[in-house]
């Protein structure tokens, strides 16, 4: 008897699924691995049903009246996206203005530049939405050419930090992982997050303002003074900081008049670790970690800890995808 | 310390222009740049020289034209490039990184309401019809009717306006508004190609003009910066076009050098002129 359409539609959305997976699951280790995050469950985009039109979304930020060069030949070369669209290497190509997926890469590295400067997180699905639109099947593709931009022109990494609800950050290079961190008075602000989450560890993880402010004073920085590099210092480290998680910024429990103190955020735990911010301090100082012992002693059981946790998701995802390939290869062995 | 030297992807070669390096140096410069929308000169080169004091002790800094243009080469595949300017009034060098071949508000967008980029519209087009290149906030105000979206109220819009004057899109000067330098590096071609009959142009420089002088017999307009530049030492200005006798005052030409020795006076300057820029 052979098999109904629903059967073959079924079949052949699954299939479509599994390459996607792999091919996800391939690229998201090489982004990842570095990281030490586990690899991201399949991108969506492919799973999808093509038969979704794409419609160019009525939100702000498509309410001009003057169409760009750029947004104007999409309903041109829409019908033949599907065609069209095989990835091309980024390596050793001509340039190609021509390139549709070209043009998606290069609006998707803007919309990128205005999430990192407003500092907020980035979904897949506004990346999908303001940037990719039609191209949704090659959002891989697209989306890694624009890391490699972001990465060549701006020291920008594009991380995936929630790999479920497909939410990314961009991670500045040149800071966290630059080696080279200049104790100057002129450091970037992510050179002040970092002395504030210091000061929050070495005050035993929970840090009175008024005891932040002693510290940044001393490097220059005062609530009441506009600063060159980092603008409203206070407005950044209550308000800028903690709307981004990176700090907590509360009332001590009773105080009257009130008074606040910081604790490191969610973003913060995630994003960088007790070694890193000791490591950092100690450079200052110009010395090395191991000199204040005991904030070397937790940050080496904070060290631990995740590498016991790391080494679980890992466990976890290889799990979970031995698991799925076996369901896969036993629907293909018993049709239905 | 290493910085990392990258050559640009061989996807960027287009003709004959060299691909830049990009390393550590520049990528902070931009980082930075990015951040603050617009920037002077002179905070240009602060900026510049700090970038090589965090990631490159050793090496010399680079003249600031190369500098730029180094980096143009790069971001050229991405639309993306900084672009020098003046201000309109006293001819002060500008900087922004701008965003070519899309939308003109689309750095706009992400930041504002519907109803709002349409009120900043309204005030675009009062301001590039207008003869002074001001738009009175009541003109302004009185479009409130007329905008997409969310119906605003007037004390809202007064707000919003506001909004765009911290955000240097627009400058605000007694009770009137103008565009900010930034806005005219950002939004020239597609103000341009929006408004090809209302927009004026200068006559020395060809860009895009919002406040200038104007030649009483002929028409013709000029930068205030670009009257002082041609004017320069002339004591009987004439017009470029019809010869006809110059009726305005001759502005001073922007000395950087000047600015430097006012000194701490400086301060109080820069307060009475972040409302102006």
């Amino acid at each position: 008897m052979p098999r109904g359409q629903k059967s073959k539609l079924r079949a052949r959305e699954k299939r479509r699924q599994a390459r996607c997976e792999i091919q996800a699951l391939k690229e998201a280790q090489a982004t990842a691995a570095a990281a030490g995050e586990s690899p991201s469950a399949c991108a969506l985009s492919g799973g999808r049903s093509a038969a979704v039109t794409p419609r160019r979304p009525q939100g702000a930020a498509s309410s001009t009246s003057a169409d760009a060069a750029l947004s104007g030949t999409d309903s041109d070369e829409g019908a033949r996206s599907q065609d069209e669209g095989s990835p091309r290497s980024s390596k050793g190509s001509e340039v190609s203005h021509r390139d549709p997926l070209n043009k998606k890469v290069v609006l998707l590295v803007q919309f990128l530049l205005q999430k990192y400067q407003k500092r907020e997180p980035i979904s897949k699905a506004d990346m999908l939405k303001f940037a990719i639109k039609k191209y949704r099947h090659q959002f891989n593709e697209i989306l890694k050419r624009a890391s490699e931009h972001m990465e060549l022109a701006f020291g920008l990494d594009l991380k995936e930090v929630d790999p479920i609800r497909h939410c990314y950050t961009l991670v500045n290079k040149l800071d966290l992982t630059d080696g080279s961190m200049h104790e100057d008075e002129n450091m970037p602000k992510t050179g002040l997050l970092m002395i504030v989450l210091g000061v929050i560890f070495m005050k035993g993880n929970c840090a009175p303002e008024e005891e932040v402010w002693e510290v940044l004073n001393m490097m220059g920085v005062y609530a009441e003074r506009k600063h060159f590099i980092y603008g409203e210092p206070k407005k950044v480290i209550t308000q800028d900081l903690v709307q981004l998680q990176y700090l907590q910024y509360r009332q001590v429990a009773d105080s009257d008049p009130p008074r606040f103190e910081f604790l490191w955020g969610q973003r913060a735990y995630a994003e960088t670790s007790k070694m890193r911010v000791l490591e950092f301090l100690a450079k200052i100082h110009d010395t090395v970690p191991s000199a204040f012992p005991s904030w070397y002693e937790e940050a080496l059981r904070d060290e631990e800890e995740r590498a016991r946790a790391r080494a679980a998701a890992r466990a976890r995802t290889a799990a979970m995808a031995s698991a799925r390939a076996r369901a896969l290869a036993s629907s293909f062995s018993h049709p239905k | 310390m290493t910085s990392n030297h990258t050559p640009a992807p061989s996807h960027t070669q287009g003709g004959p222009r060299r691909a830049g390096v990009m390393t550590d140096v520049h990528r902070r410069f931009l980082q930075l740049l990015m951040t603050h929308g617009v920037l002077e000169e002179w905070d240009v080169r602060r900026l510049q020289k700090h970038c090589y004091r965090v990631h490159d002790r050793t090496a010399a800094v680079e003249e600031l034209e190369d500098f730029i243009n180094n980096i143009n080469s790069v971001l050229e595949s991405l639309y993306i490039e900084i672009k020098k300017g003046a201000t309109e009034d006293d001819g002060r060098p500008v900087y922004a990184l701008v965003n070519l071949a899309t939308t003109s508000v689309s750095k706009m967008a992400s930041d504002f309401a519907e109803n709002e980029l349409d009120l900043f519209r309204k005030a675009l087009e009062l301001i590039i019809d207008s003869e002074t290149g001001f738009a009175s906030s009541t003109n302004i105000l009185n479009l409130v009717d007329q905008l997409k979206g969310k119906k605003m109220r007037k004390k809202e819009a007064e707000q919003v306006l506001q909004k765009f004057v911290q955000n240097k899109w627009l400058i605000e000067k007694e009770g009137e508004f103008t565009l900010h330098s930034r806005a005219i590096l950002e939004m020239e071609q597609y103000i341009r190609e929006t408004y090809p009959d209302a927009v004026k142009i200068c006559n020395i420089c060809h860009s895009l003009l919002i406040q200038g002088q104007s030649c009483e017999t002929c028409g013709i307009r000029m930068h205030l910066p670009c009257v002082a530049k041609y004017f320069q030492s002339n004591s009987e200005p004439r017009c470029p076009h019809c010869n006809d006798y110059w009726p305005h005052e001759i502005p001073e030409v922007f000395d950087p050098e000047k600015e430097r020795e006012a000194g701490t006076s400086r301060a109080t300057k820069r307060s009475l002129r972040s409302r102006q820029h």
